[in-house]
């Protein structure tokens, strides 16, 4: 359910940006997503393309989502590794919980491209 | 009054998202490099400094539904209420209860309501703070936000709170903060609720308070029973200290 909102969210704020850099369009945009973010991709993508209809300048904009991976490095034996599951891990070399996140909380709008 | 409607001086932002490509004349690729939420997060850092202005201490507290919050809010209404002014946004996603059970014990209560979404977002607690200033004619000394029911989405929400408190009850069991890191992580108070039933379930609270510390060892914890009463002198001590301090830092500011 909170795709929608974070869907909407991001039209808003592609919209306003559309309008200070005085474009005619906005042809993509790209943003990150981290496994461990909590978005569903899918539900994502489909609210972006329902919503977008509402604004003109966007009602083509392509929604390029890059999913990046839950990757942790274990603080106490130095190992980085890589998990699917968004559970807390332990670290498969020496079993500490004692862990840093590397990546996976991605929520980011990296760039679009506009034409004016 | 506020920076985000009409009370206050509206002011979009400042931030303007910078060019680095500029390959042909049509097209033109833009940097934004912001987040997902910078929207919320923009409303939110408002609200935060509407609070500030007014020496409010603001207390968002995310749980499953039926840990508690709402029976930890009446008790702590009742205990409270003739020392401290409180108010309370009561975020549900259909009905006005909560916000009647608070009301009925002697605070000045506003329901949110966000129409089936799983958690609450800055622009509703903006709207409804606005609500509880005309209800109550003045500011409350502590602002409670009991987010909808639900321990994922609400914490990548800021809604401008002071103060985050998860909540876990007895009956939960043992497993949440490995399974939900991200509410542990992002708060401040760690609190299980329904000590009274510890006789009744397999719940090792020195095994829970570790695991959730592992995940943040910043978190403050209480364990206490609505029911029987043990354990909310301190939270209420918490509270009174941290009403404290914010005062202080406004008379300071
Ligand atoms: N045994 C016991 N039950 C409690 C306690 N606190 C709340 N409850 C019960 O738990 C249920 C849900 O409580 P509520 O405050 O509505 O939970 P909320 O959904 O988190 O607001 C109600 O039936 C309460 O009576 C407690 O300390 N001990
Ligand atoms: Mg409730
Ligand atoms: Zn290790
Ligand atoms: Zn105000
Ligand atoms: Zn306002
Ligand atoms: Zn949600």
């Amino acid at each position: 359910m909170h795709e929608t909102s974070i869907a909407m969210g991001l039209l808003d704020s592609l919209n306003q940006m559309a309008e200070r850099e005085k474009a005619k369009k906005v042809l993509k945009v790209r943003v990150k997503i981290g496994k461990l973010s909590g978005i569903v991709v899918d539900s994502f993508v489909f609210a972006f393309n329902a919503l977008k209809e509402q604004f003109p300048k966007l009602s083509k904009t392509e929604l390029i989502v890059e999913e990046t991976p839950i990757l942790y490095r274990c603080n106490e034996c130095g190992k980085e590794f890589e998990v699917e599951t968004v559970f807390f891990p332990e670290c498969p070399q020496c079993g500490s919980i004692n862990l840093k996140l590397l990546s996976g909380e991605e929520l980011e709008v990296v760039d679009a491209e506009i034409e004016v | 009054m506020c920076d985000v409607c009409g009370c206050g001086q509206h002011d979009h932002s400042h931030e303007h998202d910078h060019f680095v490509v500029s390959d042909d004349t049509t097209k033109r690729n833009v940097e934004i490099k912001k987040s997902l939420l910078s929207e919320n997060e923009r409303v939110a850092q408002s609200n935060r400094e509407h609070f500030d202005r007014h020496g409010i201490l603001a207390i968002n507290l995310i749980s499953s539904p039926g840990s508690g919050k709402t029976t930890l809010l009446e008790k702590t209404v009742e205990a409270l209420k003739d020392e401290l002014k409180i108010g309370v946004l009561e975020g549900d996603i259909e009905t006005e209860r909560d916000a009647e059970r608070v009301r009925a014990k002697g605070a000045a209560a506003v329901q949110l309501t966000t129409g089936g979404a799983c958690h609450l977002e800055a622009p509703l607690v903006h709207k409804g703070f606005h609500a509880l200033e005309k209800q109550m004619e003045g500011y409350p000394d502590i602002l409670f936000i009991e987010n909808v029911g639900n321990l994922v989405c609400p914490s990548s929400f800021y809604l401008g709170e002071h103060i985050r408190v998860v909540l876990i009850s007895v009956p939960e069991g043992e497993d949440k903060p490995a399974k939900y890191p991200k509410a542990f992580k992002t708060s401040d108070v760690f609190i299980i609720t329904k000590s009274d039933l510890l006789p009744y379930f397999d719940f090792d609270v020195e095994k829970v308070k570790k695991e959730a510390l592992s995940l943040n060892p910043n978190l403050k914890i209480f364990v206490l029973s609505a029911k029987t009463g043990e354990g909310l002198e301190d939270w209420f001590n918490f509270l009174r200290e941290k009403v404290q301090e914010k005062k202080a830092a406004k008379v300071e500011g």
